[in-house]
């Protein structure tokens, strides 16, 4: 398995603790987000809306694709490679 | 023994302190920096309910013991997951002994029995019959006041906006509107007593069948448990306004009134509170210590409470907190500014 560093937005730190950074073991990144929901449950609904979707002000960028952009999330990863959750900025 | 006011702002929670007196304040804060604080609630096994939320990443509820270190509740309430409906916001927490309630946009009520630690939807409420004319007000499509009438836990009152008042008589199974006489402010066309757009809802605790409500269209009071309304302005400069609130020592009803729904400012720029001594059949301004004139701020609906013995707290649009502890007599205002306050909770009345 490959070693992905997550990064998280300040807002969200609080769940990790107060870090906004934490490392996951995964193969795919499907696998890195599948694992960090089951280490950090209370980030689902932060991430996720009740149809199963990102939430529209949320991005989420593997390495610098937005993983809006791909196909899969089923693609495989390495170690180093970033997961970042990014507030989009929206608003004035 | 202390006081503390717990305010909910567009960022962040504050907690205002006092001695017993209530008349020299600290803050602190903020807690949740940076999330919108939408309601605070007492669990009833010792630790604190607090509801946060966000335009990215959505509303949670969080439990603390010393409302200093908290902890997401992972089985907050929730829409189920693949449905249309989206929980964008925890309105308010209530409690009644062993229950609590949760009023939430997109409007619906839940129900704990495990001090907030798990949550059922209210199905009775949430699937009512009406529901597919409930329109949302420009606040949202909330349900943001829940009372549980303490003689009688089975009765409970629910505030939706711009929808109505419902009471259950059975625990909440079953619900009717409660409507009668009220002004519609929107057309439910295909139903009676749907479409009234209530601020706020307060029980009256010398008499549960008296409530008195600040609607969008007025202020109005029910002798029946809010089978029938009539309206009760007699003083107020403008019926408009958000909260209201009942001193329960005092049995002085509070509100802040505003000028007309186009503009929901304070008529003139004169902010003041008014208050009635006799159940609303006359208002007058409460006292002295309000701010000078041209002071164009107002008070949300989830942000004015009272400790039951003549402390009222309210928090502005502006971000100034005003304080009494004699029934409305004088007011004060804590040097602080803080952001917009959605709610002001008293914790411990």
């Amino acid at each position: 398995m490959a070693t992905v560093q997550v990064r998280l937005p300040g807002l969200l730190a609080q769940i990790l603790g107060g870090s906004k950074q934490i490392e996951v073991q995964a193969d795919t990144l499907q696998g890195a987000l599948d694992r960090l929901l089951v280490d950090y449950p209370a980030l689902k609904v932060h991430l996720y809306d009740e149809s199963g979707q990102l939430r529209p002000h949320v991005n989420l960028f593997y390495n610098d694709t937005n993983s809006r952009w791909l196909s899969s999330l089923e693609v495989p990863v390495h170690d180093g490679d970033t997961v970042t959750v990014m507030q989009a900025v929206s608003g004035g | 023994m202390g006081m503390t006011v717990a305010v909910g702002t567009e960022k962040g929670a504050y907690l205002a302190r006092s001695d017993e007196a209530r008349s020299e304040w600290e803050l602190e804060g903020p807690l949740f920096k940076g999330w919108k604080v939408t309601a605070f609630e007492e669990a009833g096994d010792g630790t604190y309910l607090l509801a946060t939320g966000s335009n990215w990443f959505g509303a949670a509820l969080h439990r603390s013991a010393d409302l200093q270190e908290w902890t997401q509740i992972a089985d907050g309430p929730a829409w189920p997951a693949g449905g249309e409906r989206k929980l964008t916001q925890i309105w308010t927490l209530t409690r009644a002994g062993d229950h609590l309630y949760a009023g939430v946009d997109e409007a619906g009520l839940f129900h704990s029995t495990d001090h907030g630690q798990s949550w059922q939807p209210v199905d009775g409420l949430n699937e009512h019959h009406t529901r597919s004319a409930w329109e949302p007000g420009l606040g949202g499509l909330t349900a943001h006041r829940v009372i549980v009438d303490r003689e009688n836990p089975d009765r409970i009152w629910v505030a939706i906006s711009a929808v109505g008042v419902f009471r259950s008589d059975d625990g909440g199974a079953t619900w009717n509107p409660k409507n009668q006489g009220m002004p519609a402010a929107v057309d439910a066309q295909e139903f009676d007593n749907i479409g009234h757009c209530v601020h706020g809802l307060v029980q009256d605790p010398a008499d549960p069948d008296r409530l008195y409500r600040q609607e969008h269209l007025g202020v109005f009071r029910t002798d029946d448990g809010g089978d029938n309304w009539e309206r009760i302005e007699d003083g107020l400069p403008a019926g408009f306004g958000f909260p209201i609130v009942l001193d329960r020592e005092s049995g002085r009803l509070f509100v802040v009134p505003l000028e007309s729904d186009e503009n929901r400012l304070p008529v003139d720029g004169n902010f003041r509170v008014y208050r009635s001594d006799n159940g609303g059949d006359s208002w007058s301004i409460s006292g002295t210590g309000f701010p000078a004139p041209a002071t164009f701020t107002a008070v949300l609906r989830g942000a004015m409470d009272t400790d039951q013995r003549g402390g009222i707290y309210l928090g502005t649009t502006a971000g100034k907190i005003m304080t009494t502890a004699d029934a409305g007599e004088t007011w004060s205002t804590p040097p602080w500014t803080l952001p917009r306050i959605l709610s002001v909770r008293v914790l411990g009345a």
